[in-house]
């Protein structure tokens, strides 16, 4: 009698786990109630790349975000980081934002406190944008365009906001403002290059026409910021929220805890989700923690977005079900080296194009981490995932990855050099990554007859003492520099400008480490400047592939991240700019 | 006993000054002998992509362009008088004492200092308390059991405590009880008054990885102490007293043998309450041993300053006190 | 009336490494209530050895313990060791002769008596403090009430031997045992503390064992003396007997090595030649046959082979343990007392001494 019941009971605790385990296994696609738009899709390896996985719009639950560091701000005026960027949206509505779409969908720019895309007038050196009329700060206030022109104020006094992109001081026509901190007597609108003839209008005057404006728009400090609200330093404390969710807690450093914004309005932001009832960030976690920590499902996302260390790469890779629950979207990023056109030999176009030829690119791509948490072997400049990207391959690159020895040698004997020659490679010593780069580089080349001398530098001073100071690399000789871009924007321009135009070489912080100085190259950059974005588009693969054509840049790889998905986070999809989740619209199953 | 106090505080603020400007000292002179200079120092601490304009605006508030001895002078200056700060819009005043505003985010770092010490202090001292007592019992055992089969294996688990660094048996820790056996599952830091309960949870795999290691250590001290104190002249008379040998092992042998374990005990404490580093990282626990990790990464002066003046002062009091129990517990001492 | 303690064919023996120690080996005595027996010997004689084996004190080591300890009638041997522990300190008591080292240094000497009392006693601490001011009064050291609070190493060596006499009484123990007592005092203090000794001996009514190597301590308070070589008794008697007739080779050594007042002061002394042995390797026969100048007289090799037993020669209470004839003793006797030193003097037996295979 007594084993009967036993034996029942096993029987029906087995059942149940059964059931248990295949409710909960491969993310539910009960798509209840679902954005329209979206497309659900069963559980997949890269299936956040291009569609919506789990879509959902059930409200609750806490959404956790670990980050190994900590941001350089969460002042939406003072911040570059791109995993910032993206996570501001929460609590920072600026002009401009890119849609929240999976795909190449979002990479396109829309407005988002703006009405529009803006009108230009005078030649395109003014721009005249509209902002809608009933958004408001978390404490109720409508905000204003004098809002959005004070923002914008407050990030030219660089000693209050250090790390914000500088593009204002650079387009716009008074970059001696000195900010509102110092100039308080014009009642704090003292930015004459920039109007507000009313509440919801707000008129740029540039220095020169500039077609990817609204790009510079869609930064995070063109959030309104309330002047009366505005304390300084302090304010990265808590910000006035214009998204979803605002500040209730910051223990600087440690956590923050956000709560949904109760004045936030839906229908004024179609790009952003209010969907969890909190939201935490715990920073300076250690990165294996915050691995195991997502594989365990005891946090949803790793908010810094550049992918699980080594060991959980492993983990993942080679368990089926681990693998179908990530995603290795392109980050934006591309590493490459730069083949000088100064330095002799190398200033040979030929002598530039054997190296094109000889480096062993399954190498390099084994350097930055293999073809998951690597990247893809490039052929051009720019990464896919660019608006104006066009595969072309003019040095084998893709077809005979581990290089063109018998095409290598006949452009050394094309340029005067066949037994080779000697140079100097820098790279980055810092960086593990580079510098196995590099000597992969140094081994491919030997192969030709190109011997290349290591010369490693730190990071930090790399740009502004060492390989982006002209002056050092024609005294040293540096024929090859390792490079690494990102750009600000997903564009040619963006990515392209500064690191192939002839006027953006520069004595110091010098990023067109070739110092390419093609009048093609410059022309076409010249002739964008009058052009519309869209006519554009047309224009920024022919500069790419006359950078290749001077051999400007070795491309080694478009740099891709490994990123894990709790099956609990709904919504998850990679937001193609910031080559990261979506962190607007996340939500997570409680 | 007063006089006594009283100088070594003294003496106290001496040594701290000395330390601060020794590590001041270090902070700018090593990059100098590199040949870097203040505006290239100042590019730390800007975004990417800075403009001329916004390097020197950064390297004037941090007062990088200023001579050594006047950087420091206002850094002392501003930790007695508290320093008055532009945030831009206001002036902030921070005051005694004030430990300066980091260079990263223009906060004070006091209050860091601060809001981070309960959490190394909790696991210092929660630490403290299983390796003392585990230490000792398992020394005094070992002692009394010497050559026996549970000397030797708690010998041998001592050599591998000692041998095996924090890191290791925490990641391994953390590998089988958090994520492989969810019996601590999610370790991180949860305030005492929050909720003491998953506080002390929370801590149990950190408490047990530090005290491993420092008990291992205390263990082979008081095993060696036992074996000497226990051949003394002193534990024949008590036995002779006719006392438990219960008795005279704890009163009368491990009292005398505890003495050179209790000075170094308060060392130990000292110094781990100036930061456990290595503890901290690896459980991602936001004390100042995390707090001086980060700082230095971020070559932040002032946090680095303020975290070295507060492990200094722990150390330095630490001492103090070691040098006054010696005089308490061991009565030859005194007079 | 029965003895109050006494000792039958004692053996401690210490299994090591290197063999079997025989520290003990076959000691008989018997001790009155208050009477004082001294046991003399050299270091490793197996004097002190003999005292712990007394008081219990080899409980928890090695040693092998044969043989019968009486005290009031009870075997200590046979008993249990709680037993034992409750009898120490309480009916038997042992002062030790480092007070410096034997005293814990931590503890106030008020403690350290407070402890030694309460541990057989149920009173207050209260009580046991002013039964401590007391002794410390009694033992001769002024101000008692102010010192009972000093540490040990406050107080001088003849008051830290007080002290430690003290806190030995606290129980009014009727056996003590007083090993070396005044070996790390000066002269002048030694002769404070065997004083003492010697009226609390009759204050307390108890028995006491002094354990020595010097004849000059014995002679003041002894009644009964009993001399000890390689663990084995060589000569017992009473004080008047050992002085007046020793009758054992070793025994004229020890008197003989001693300086005395009533002596020439240019007469040599004579010291015993030679160390004495191991206790693994005790020699076979007389264990003392390697030093003595005697065996010659004895005749073949019969100190070698043949062990001698204790035996009454000249009156009842007076043993020895020699091949001598008692004649031969008497004359050999008589001629050092007068200060004859022997010809063959010189060189003693220089025989290798036989082994006896460790048991």
């Amino acid at each position: 009698m007594k084993r009967r019941s036993i034996f029942a009971a096993t029987a029906l605790g087995a059942m149940a786990a059964l059931l248990i385990s295949a409710c909960s296994s491969g993310g539910s696609s009960s798509s209840s109630g679902s954005t329209p738009g979206s497309t659900t899709a069963a559980v997949a390896f890269n299936a956040g790349l291009n569609s919506v996985v789990n879509p959902s719009s059930q409200k609750g639950g806490t959404l956790t975000f670990d980050n190994s560091s900590t941001p350089d701000s969460f002042d939406p005026g003072n911040t570059y980081y791109a995993w910032v960027l993206n996570f501001d949206r929460l609590f920072a509505m600026p002009l401009f934002t890119y849609k929240s779409c999976p795909g190449t969908c979002g990479l396109q720019l829309v407005p988002d406190l703006a009405t529009d895309m803006g009108t230009t007038s005078d030649n395109g050196l003014t721009w005249t944008f509209h902002i809608q009329s009933d958004v408001k700060f978390e404490d109720g206030t409508t905000v204003t365009s004098q809002d959005v022109k004070y923002a914008i104020e407050r990030t030219y006094d660089r000693s209050v906001m250090a790390n914000g992109p500088t593009y204002y001081q650079v387009l716009l026509k008074d970059p001696t403002y000195p900010g509102p901190y110092k100039d308080r007597a014009k009642n704090l609108m003292g930015l004459t290059s920039v109007q507000t003839p009313n509440a919801t209008t707000i008129v740029f005057n540039l220095q020169a026409p500039f077609p990817d404006f609204p790009y510079v728009l869609a930064f995070p400090n063109t959030a309104p910021v309330p002047p009366a609200k505005d304390t300084g330093t302090n304010y990265q404390l808590h910000p006035m929220s214009t998204g979803p969710y605002k500040f209730q807690s910051y223990q600087l450093n440690k956590q923050l805890v956000l709560v949904p914004n109760t004045e936030w309005n839906p229908a004024t932001d179609p790009n952003a989700k209010q969907l969890p009832s909190k939201i935490i960030m715990n920073l300076n976690v250690n990165q294996a923690d915050i691995d195991n920590r997502l594989l365990a499902g005891d946090i949803q996302v790793d908010s810094a977005g550049t992918g699980v260390a080594a060991a959980a790469q492993a983990k993942i890779l080679s368990n089926p079900t681990l693998k179908a629950d990530s995603d290795d979207p392109y980050t934006g990023f591309a590493f490459f080296a730069y083949l000088n056109t100064k330095v002799a030999p190398m200033n040979n176009v030929h002598c530039r194009e054997a190296v094109e030829y000889a480096v062993n690119k399954v190498n390099t791509q084994t350097a930055y981490g293999g073809p998951y948490a690597g990247g893809a072997i490039a052929s051009t400049v720019m990464p896919p995932n660019i608006v104006g990207y066009k595969k072309f391959d003019l040095y084998n690159a893709l077809t005979q990855s581990t290089g063109d020895v018998t095409a290598a040698k006949q452009q050394l004997a094309m340029c005067g050099q066949p037994n080779g020659f000697t140079t100097n490679l820098a790279y980055r010593s810092d960086r593990p990554k580079e510098t196995a780069a590099a000597t992969a580089i140094q081994a491919s080349l030997a192969l030709v007859g190109i011997k290349a001398t290591l010369k490693g530098y730190p990071a930090g001073s790399y740009y502004t003492d060492f390989a982006g100071a002209p002056a050092y690399v024609h005294s040293h000789d540096i024929g090859i520099a390792m490079g690494g871009w990102g750009a600000d924007w997903p564009d040619g321009f963006g990515f392209l400008d500064e690191l192939s135009a002839g006027n953006t070489i520069a004595p110091t912080g010098n990023t067109n480490i070739e110092e390419l100085n093609d009048p093609v190259v410059n022309n076409m950059f010249k002739q964008s400047n009058s052009q519309t974005a869209t006519a554009n588009q047309a224009l920024w693969p022919q500069i790419d592939e006359q950078i290749m054509k001077d051999a400007g840049i070795l491309p080694l790889i478009y740099a891709k991240a490994l990123l894990y998905r709790p099956t609990n986070l709904t919504n998850v999809y990679v937001q193609a700019y910031y080559g990261m989740f979506n962190y607007a619209v996340l939500g997570v199953q409680s | 006993m007063l006089f006594f106090i009283t100088r070594r505080l003294i003496l106290t603020v001496f040594l701290l000054l000395l330390v601060s400007m020794i590590t001041f000292a270090i902070f700018f002179l090593v990059p100098r002998l590199a040949g870097q200079n203040a505006y290239e120092l100042a590019a730390q601490y800007v975004g990417r992509n800075p403009t001329p304009g916004a390097i020197k605006a950064v390297e004037i508030k941090l007062g990088l362009n200023d001579p050594l001895y006047l950087q420091y002078g206002r850094y002392i200056k501003g930790i007695v008088a508290g320093i008055h700060y532009n945030n831009g819009p206001d002036v902030s005043y921070c005051p005694f004492p004030c430990f300066g505003y980091s260079f990263r985010n223009d906060q004070p770092v006091w209050p860091q200092l601060i809001s981070d010490a309960p959490v190394t202090l909790s696991i210092a001292i929660g630490a403290a308390v299983l390796w003392l007592i585990g230490g000792v019992a398992i020394g005094v055992l070992s002692a009394l059991r010497r050559g026996s089969f549970f000397d030797r294996l708690s010998m041998g688990i001592a050599l591998a405590g000692v041998s095996l660094p924090v890191f290791f048996t925490g990641l391994v820790s953390l590998e089988l009880f958090s994520y492989k056996w969810a019996i601590f599952p999610n370790v991180h830091y949860v305030g005492i008054t929050t909720n003491p309960l998953l506080w002390a949870r929370n801590l149990v795999l950190p408490w047990l990885t530090l005290a491993f290691l420092y008990a291992a250590l205390y263990a082979r001290l008081t095993r060696a102490g036992m074996l000497e104190t226990m051949g003394e002249d002193y534990i024949r008379t008590a036995r002779a007293k006719g006392l438990p040998e219960r008795r005279v092992v704890l009163k009368h042998g491990l009292r005398a043998a505890l003495t050179p374990i209790v000075t170094i005990f308060g060392l130990d404490l000292g110094l781990l309450l100036g930061g456990a580093i290595l503890t901290e990282t690896t459980f991602s626990m936001p004390g100042l041993g995390q707090f001086t990790i980060l700082a230095i990464q971020n070559q932040d002066l002032p946090e680095i300053m303020g975290v070295v003046m507060i492990a200094s002062f722990f150390i330095v009091i630490a001492n103090m006190i070691v040098d006054i129990m010696y005089a308490v517990v061991d009565p030859r001492v005194r007079f | 009336m029965a003895p109050l303690l006494e000792v039958d064919e004692l053996r401690i023996h210490f299994r090591t490494d290197d063999g079997l120690v025989r520290a003990v080996d076959g000691v008989s005595f018997v001790l009155d209530r208050g009477q004082t027996l001294g046991i003399v010997g050299e270091s490793g004689s197996g004097k002190s050895v003999t005292s712990m084996g007394i008081m219990g004190l080899h409980q928890g080591t090695k040693a092998e313990i044969s043989g019968h300890i009486r005290l009031d009638g009870e075997d200590l041997v046979a008993a249990t060791p709680a037993r034992v522990r409750e009898l120490r300190g309480s009916k038997m008591a042992m002062i030790f002769q480092d007070p410096l080292s034997s005293l814990h240094p931590y503890y106030t000497v008020g403690q350290q008596i407070v402890e030694a009392y309460r541990i057989h006693n149920q009173v207050s601490r209260q009580a046991a403090r002013q039964h401590a001011i007391d002794l410390l009064g009694r033992v001769g050291i002024p101000q008692p009430k102010v010192r009972l609070d000093d540490y040990p190493h406050q107080f001088s060596g003849g008051m830290r031997q007080r002290a430690m006499i003290a806190m030995a009484l606290s129980c009014d123990p009727e056996l003590l045992i007083a090993d070396e007592p005044t070996t790390a005092l000066d002269v002048t203090v030694q002769a404070q503390i065997l004083d003492l000794i010697s009226d609390l001996q009759s204050e307390f009514g108890s028995a006491v064992i002094i354990i020595t190597h010097d004849l000059g301590v014995v002679a003041e308070l002894s009644d009964d003396i009993l001399v000890m070589y390689a663990g084995r008794i060589a000569e017992y008697g009473s004080a008047a007997d050992i002085f007046g007739q020793p009758d054992h080779p070793y025994t004229w050594g020890l008197l003989a090595s001693m300086p005395r007042l009533d002596r020439e002061r240019t007469a040599r002394l004579v010291p015993i030649p030679g160390t004495p042995p191991s206790l693994i390797r005790v020699p076979s026969g007389c264990p003392f046959h390697p030093r003595c100048r005697y065996t010659e007289l004895v005749g073949g090799e019969r100190c070698v082979t043949e062990i001698p037993p204790l035996r009454a020669v000249r009156s009842l209470g007076h043993q020895a343990a020699c091949h001598l004839t008692a004649e031969e003793r008497a004359r050999q006797w008589a001629d050092l007392s007068a200060g004859k030193i022997p010809d063959d003097a010189a060189e003693p037996g220089s025989a290798e001494p036989e082994a006896r295979e460790p048991v």
